[in-house]
């Protein structure tokens, strides 16, 4: 057992997969800590803010101000104010006007910029604009110019007693402040979603659930199936007849029919993430009960079963100690597998509208869930998806990385 | 019976290399000659290297078995020296046969008999017509007493002696001079395995093969087939002589517990273990230094464990690899009787 | 065909048993639950509604229509008379069509949409795994992993980035629908071509998530085939490499069609929620929106139909595998 062991952590497949699955169960563990909370909280305001780090304007105007000259400044304001569109629609101007552009780079602001504002003539009447569009031009301009010559910002407050508004003072375009004195800054390394929510700690408390959910169901799965498998294994005869009938026909029937009938029929308010878990581990233990089964058919005829047999020991010794340790390693194997169908399940469970009831916990299929709904794919909100996909695969991926290796150790046949 | 052999082997070493990159010599300076009409037995322990030592006797190797040193002389030509595809169009299946040690599984489970031998006999002669391979096959089927029904069946179809006599005869299909049958009939019933048995017979007899080599772990059954045996241990020939010779009269103390643990050579012993020598034989990736029998011999002796002797001609003029004298050896094993 | 008789009636006899089955399970697991269906939906349509009477005279009516007033056993063989009729009940979300009459399209939209994805993911797969097998160096290494991180997306998160990719970002597809959303079907050549253009994303992305599962099977079957005792013995027979590669191809496809067989409801189930994802007018969509419109008629319509493509499709790969595979009909022989 010892020399597996060994040999099992010397398989570089396993080695890969279980130290991607470590690294999420540490990441799991170890971020509540780090940032601790309820998940579920909604700290933003409106839908989906992006990833970045946020800091309190608010604050930042009375922080400690020191003045800086840096020489790109002012095109880069001007370039945050400038979108791809605005871009290509400048250069549509001079070209229509019959300017040289010849070379010029779009996305070099500064040449962009230059070309503009010795070319542009607000009185000049391309043919074929209409007004609408010399108006789009005219404001476009104005906001280039404004953001190039930067007029300070004054600040002012509204005195409560009077109701008075005085000056306190203004914000020049040279003015910064200190991040680090700025009393509210807060990172989102994935934005929020639509709910206004930390998706990073939502995302974390999600993979969580979601392996929790996995393992109970892999464990519920695997139990029955192995019990099954062992019973009509062993005993074989009309046993065996009994449970190979069922079996066979779940395994026709598919198992996400059934979980959609029993989940809709729970109802929403009775479906807790750990209901939707046993649910998923009682329609998916067909496998592991007829890969066990004939496991235990080839191992019931050896001599150290018949020793055991005529040694009069008890069925449920036999079963425990000359049959399991010699299948534990598919037992082991299938339950790695239900592992993470069960998280794929219930991904799809809760897209379709029937996964865990979504006021207490997060699940990654809830997650996916809830971004669809809001159409973050087509708004491109991808933080609000895409890591919850990967998380997804990753999860998997790891789980099936661990098993090829596993097989690999145990089945030297496919190494050769 | 001319005077040169059909093959000879001559120092012929071949190794697995694992994974590790370690290398297993499983066959290590083996020399054999091979007579016309002549059938010679190779008997010996399962892990002696007698399966690979088939293997490496065609001079066809593919990872993770390799050449390393040897001839192997065949028709005047050093098979070993020649290129892989010419070993594959020119000795294999038309020179030298093989019957492999599980010929249960041997045939494609989806492939008719007929279709497997136009495969067979198209490999090496392109243009040979589907009519005239399967008259071929017809006629040499009848004459080895199949049935020719079972050209049109496929394996799962046939029984378990009946497919193991079907590999004999697609092996045999263009008349090799060489046939090496590697355990053909030991996962057989008494019935199947006398039939394999007299039908390896009839062919020599017919000519349609000139030469057999035949190796199991049953020695007795070697009594009954084979003219001439060798005893192998741990990759190297620890004895060699005639059947009778090495069957009733074994001189090197290996070759001696392996007719002991059988008592009475007859088929109805078959299933008796080869219990009465203790010990399993040796690691190849790491051989005993001396004699590599020498860790479960009865008869060990200091320089057993030093050197290992060469196989050396004895005065009755057979092969024997132990230190000891001959008679001092037959006086110790009378004494124990 | 003696031997194939025997095989066919086993099969046939064993499909009418799991379709009884799934009839059985389809009707008695949701009224077996705890909750009551009937009382939920009116629950939901009547919320608001404080007149006692008018709440029980809506969930009097569903239960009519339901008949779940009745005795459960009569309920069934109502629900299996109604069945031979080809009625599956009234749509509640969108009453008064009969659910037949919503699933009879979708039906088609899914079978033309999934069976030849599944298919093209199958033959695909099957010839990366054996091209992995034969190759092993290099191609095992790098797209080994390639393709199990691949088959690990789930099919949703496969439909989610291949929609953002090509329809949000390089606007080559479509983004939602089966077809254009201001055209009425019809066998009109610019209908044709608008279902084309958006068939091409959900299709594709089942074929992707096909494609790994199977190529790993077939990958380690190939070289489970590769050891088997049948090449050596053909290699010392002198038969060139190149044939017998031909042989344990075939050989190791044979498992990968029962394979098939036994996975294609997960492989369906899977795809049904990536049609959700591109809103394709199927039965996943159809599902989704009887789910959140509360349509029970139509939920367990659709599950029943499910079952019913999945036993058949499982139905009848069993019956070409007879065909393809002597052993099965040698072994229905001796």
């Amino acid at each position: 057992m010892k020399h597996k062991i060994r040999k099992i952590f010397r398989s570089p497949l396993f080695l890969v997969g279980f130290g991607i699955f470590m690294l999420m169960l540490l990441m799991v563990l170890i971020y509540p800590l780090i940032n601790p909370g309820n998940p579920l909280q909604s700290i933003g305001l409106g839908n989906f803010a992006r990833p970045g780090t946020y800091v309190s304007l608010y604050d930042s105007v009375g922080s400690q101000r020191s003045v800086l000259r840096l020489p790109e400044a002012d095109s880069k304001r001007v370039a945050s104010l400038l979108g791809q569109e605005d871009r290509v629609k400048m250069a549509y101007w001079l070209d229509v006007t019959g300017k040289d552009i010849e070379g010029l780079n779009i996305n070099d602001t500064e040449a962009l910029l230059s070309a503009w504002k010795t070319h542009y003539d607000g009185k000049e009447r391309p043919a074929g604009m209409t007004k609408a569009d010399r108006n789009f031009y005219e404001r476009l301009n104005k906001r280039l110019v404004a953001a190039s010559n930067a007029p300070a910002l004054s600040l002012s407050e509204t005195d409560p007693a009077s109701g008075e508004t005085v000056e306190k003072g203004s914000i020049g375009k040279d003015d910064y402040v200190n991040i680090s004195a700025v009393a509210n800054v807060k990172t989102l390394p994935l934005g929020t979603d639509n709910f206004g929510r930390d998706v990073l700690k939502e995302l974390v408390s999600a993979a969580g659930t979601s392996l929790v959910i996995g393992l109970i169901a892999g464990t519920v799965a695997t139990l029955i199936g192995l019990w099954l498998g062992l019973l009509a294994g062993y005993l074989g005869g009309w046993v065996d007849d009994v449970i190979m009938f069922f079996t066979n026909i779940f395994t026709v029937i598919p198992g996400f029919v059934l979980l959609i009938l029993i989940s809709y029929s729970i109802g929403q308010d009775q479906r807790g993430a750990t209901t939707v878990a046993v649910v998923i581990g009682l329609t998916s233990w067909v496998w592991t009960a007829r890969s066990v089964r004939s496991q235990v058919i080839s191992l019931r005829n050896r001599d150290h079963v018949n020793l055991s047999k005529l040694s009069g020991h008890s069925v449920l010794r036999i079963i425990w100690r000359d049959i399991l340790p010699y299948i534990l390693s598919y037992v082991i194997m299938a339950f790695i597998l239900q592992v993470s169908s069960g998280i794929l399940a219930e991904a799809q469970l809760s897209l379709l509208g029937l996964g865990p009831k979504t006021t207490e916990v997060p699940t990654l299929g809830l997650m996916m869930n809830w971004a669809m709904l809001y159409s973050a794919h087509l708004n491109g909100s991808w933080w609000a998806y895409f890591p919850v996909i990967m998380v997804i695969a990753l999860i998997s991926f790891s789980l099936n990385l661990m098993n090829t290796g596993l097989d690999q150790v145990f089945n030297p046949q496919l190494r050769s | 019976m001319s005077n040169t052999p059909v093959m000879e082997v001559r120092d012929l070493t071949t190794k697995y290399i694992t994974r590790f990159g370690e290398d297993i010599y499983a066959v290590d300076h083996v020399s054999l000659q091979l007579w016309e009409g002549r059938s010679l037995g190779i008997a010996g322990e399962s892990g002696c290297g007698k399966s690979t030592l088939a293997l490496s006797l065609m001079g066809y190797y593919f990872p993770p078995l390799h050449y390393q040193s040897g001839d192997i002389i065949l028709d005047g030509q050093n098979i070993t020296q020649m290129p892989p595809d010419e070993v594959r169009l020119n000795v294999l299946g038309t020179k030298i046969a093989y019957i492999p040690q599980a010929a249960m599984n041997a045939l494609n489970p989806t492939r008719r008999i007929i279709h497997f031998i136009q495969d067979v006999v198209r490999a090496h002669i392109p243009h040979m017509t589907k009519n005239d391979i399967r008259n071929l096959a017809t006629e040499r089927f009848e004459k080895l007493g199949l049935p020719k029904e079972s050209l049109d069946k496929f394996a799962v179809e046939l029984s378990g002696g009946m497919k193991q006599r079907t590999v004999i005869a697609i092996s045999t299909i263009l008349s090799p001079q060489v046939l090496i049958a590697d355990e053909p009939s030991s996962a057989l019933d008494v019935t199947s395995q006398k039939m394999v048995i007299k039908m390896l017979r009839n062919m020599m007899d017919e000519g349609m093969i000139k030469t057999m080599i035949f190796i199991t772990h049953e020695l007795p059954l070697l009594y009954n087939v084979t003219d001439d045996i060798m005893v192998m241990y741990a990759g190297q020939i620890v004895e060699e002589g005639s059947a009778r010779e090495v069957v009733f009269d074994p001189v090197h103390p290996y070759a001696k517990g392996l007719m002991d643990s059988i008592l009475v050579p007859e088929e109805g012993m078959r299933d008796t273990k080869l219990a009465a020598i203790p010990g399993t034989p040796p690691n190849l990736k790491k051989p005993p230094a001396g004699c590599r029998f020498a860790p479960r011999c009865k008869y060990v002796e200091p320089r057993c464990t030093g050197i290992n002797q060469d196989l050396r001609v004895l005065r009755s003029g057979r092969a024997s690899r132990c230190w000891r004298d001959e008679d001092e050896l037959r006086r110790k094993y009378a004494s124990e009787r | 065909m003696k031997g194939y008789r025997k095989y066919f009636t086993k099969k046939i006899v064993w499909f009418m048993v799991t379709f009884a089955a799934a009839l059985v399970l389809n009707f008695f697991l949701p009224r077996l639950m705890p909750a009551d269906p009937v009382a939920a939906i009116t629950g939901r349509l009547a919320s608001g509604m404080t007149d006692a009477t008018a709440v029980s005279r809506i969930y009097k009516q569903y239960q009519a229509e339901f008949g779940t007033d009745k005795p459960l056993m009569q309920q069934f063989f109502t629900f299996l008379g109604n069945l031979t009729r080809g009625d599956l009940g009234t749509s509640f979300s969108q009453y008064p069509r009969k659910v037949t009459d919503i699933l009879g399209s979708a039906i088609w939209w899914t079978v033309f949409l999934q069976l030849p994805a599944i298919l093209v993911g199958w033959l695909l797969g099957n010839v990366l795994g054996a091209l992995a097998a034969y190759i092993r160096k290099g191609f095992d290494k790098v797209l080994l992993p390639l393709t199990l991180f691949l088959s690990n997306i789930p099919a949703f998160g496969m439909a989610v980035i291949l929609l953002v990719v090509f329809a949000v970002n390089l606007k080559w597809a479509p983004i939602s629908g089966g077809y254009a959303f201001d055209m009425i079907p019809n066998a009109s050549f610019d209908f044709m071509r608008s279902v084309i253009q958006h068939y091409h994303l959900p299709f594709w992305s089942i074929v992707l998530i096909s494609i790994g599962g199977q190529a790993i099977g077939m990958r380690s079957m190939s070289i489970y085939e590769l050891n088997a005792d049948y090449v050596k013995y053909a290699r010392f027979l002198g038969i060139k490499d190149r044939k017998i590669v031909r042989y344990v191809f075939r050989n190791a496809m044979l498992p990968q069609v029962t394979g098939l067989a036994l996975s294609i409801g997960t492989m369906i189930g899977g795809a049904l929620v990536a049609e959700i994802i591109f809103n394709y007018p199927g039965l996943g969509t159809t599902m989704y929106r009887a789910v959140t419109m509360a349509d029970y008629p139509l939920i367990s319509a659709t599950t029943l139909i499910i079952t019913v493509m999945v036993l058949l499709s499982a139905f009848l790969l069993d019956i070409l595998y007879a065909f393809i595979d002597p052993r099965v009909k040698a072994a229905q022989i001796n």
